[in-house]
């Protein structure tokens, strides 16, 4: 076989991220179907490397919500806005919101039917993020699932708000800053901030460890 | 990671090293990135068709080759991306085998394009769907 024998498929038009993903859905579907492959066998080739697409995006946006007070107003006001001045962006019409922890409020997001995650910021979602378990209990008992599968011990006087997103609005959470970082860099704050603080699940790492 | 990942990683990464454009695999120089779901996806697919003895990866490799050539040929009619190069290149080369009409590609697509993936679904929900009150 030559390559000259090779049909060209019709890529040459532009295809929107939907039209591309969709494609890549279809062609799964076939291939499994006709019995060339397994969902397993692409599972486990998918899993090698989607733990590895990271929320470095996410962390740097939270830094600079950290140390400029205008830009965090315009990220509470308009996620999706604030984040294309950093030129971080997703799919058209995927509206992303930002809610912020406070003293009194703390925020988790779940998706409660299927995966629906902010991946233009946090990257690809876990794969507890995607599990039945997460989905439905954090739902209903938000406050033991937070203390008994992530260890996060949200304090009794503290609420609890949980954000269910959807293919339309995607909601990520803007922890609290750790104290004693006053003196460090947008840079080293980012490094600070994990993927399990913006979904909400966990707390940002406190400098020096 | 466990010894079996890295078993697996090992055995996928050997076959990364032998593409073309390791620039656009590597962004960074070092690690293997993707930016997309799809991009993974995509990319587990042409692995799982040649374990499972459909094409040699290099037929697969000349196939995405071949792909980025027409890309360049066609002059910008489309951004290049890496993984739509490599999309075409797994349509192509299965379509080559026999094993794939890229004319019921086009219709799953649409077909999958028009299903409601969850028609509430598509709703902003814009309250929390829980709260937990303070309680102190």
């Amino acid at each position: 076989m030559t390559r000259t024998e090779i049909t060209p498929s019709p890529t040459v038009t532009p295809r929107s991220e939907e039209q591309i993903a969709a494609r890549v859905k279809a062609l799964e579907a076939m291939l499994i179907e006709k019995g060339i492959m397994t969902t397993d066998a692409v599972d486990r080739l998918a899993e090698i490397y989607e733990n590895e697409v990271g929320p470095q995006l996410g962390a740097k946006v939270v830094a600079k919500a950290w140390t400029d007070p205008a830009f965090r107003e315009r990220l509470l006001a308009d996620a999706s806005a604030a984040c294309a001045e950093l030129e971080i962006g997703g799919l058209q019409g995927e509206d992303m919101v930002v809610v912020e922890n406070t003293d009194t409020v703390h925020n988790t997001i779940v998706c409660t039917l299927c995966s629906c995650y902010p991946w233009p910021v946090l990257g690809l979602p876990p794969n507890w993020y995607k599990a039945p378990a997460y989905r439905s209990r954090i739902v209903r008992q938000p406050r033991a699932v937070l203390r008994e599968d992530f260890g996060l011990d949200v304090p009794d006087s503290v609420e609890i708000r949980v954000w269910d997103s959807s293919s339309e609005l995607r909601y990520w959470v803007l922890p609290q800053r750790p104290a004693d970082t006053e003196g460090l860099s947008e840079e080293e704050l980012a490094g600070l901030v994990t993927r399990d603080a913006m979904i909400g699940v966990g707390q940002p790492l406190h400098p020096g460890r | 990671m466990t010894a079996q990942d890295g078993t697996a990683r090992q055995a996928v990464e050997h076959l990364l090293l032998e593409l073309p454009h390791q620039e656009a695999i590597r962004p960074d120089g070092t690690d293997v990135s993707f930016q997309t779901a799809w991009e993974i996806r995509a990319f587990a697919l042409a692995v799982a068709a040649h374990q499972n003895g459909e094409y040699d990866w290099t037929q697969f490799q000349e196939a995405l080759v071949g792909a980025i050539t027409r890309w360049e040929q066609a002059q910008g009619t489309t951004p290049y991306r890496y993984y739509d190069r490599w999309l075409e290149a797994l349509e192509s080369l299965l379509a080559a085998r026999g094993l794939l009409d890229v004319a019921d590609v086009e219709e799953r697509t649409r077909v999958v394009l028009t299903t409601p993936r969850d028609t509430g679904h598509h709703r902003a929900h814009r309250e929390p769907v829980a709260v937990d009150a303070a309680r102190a």
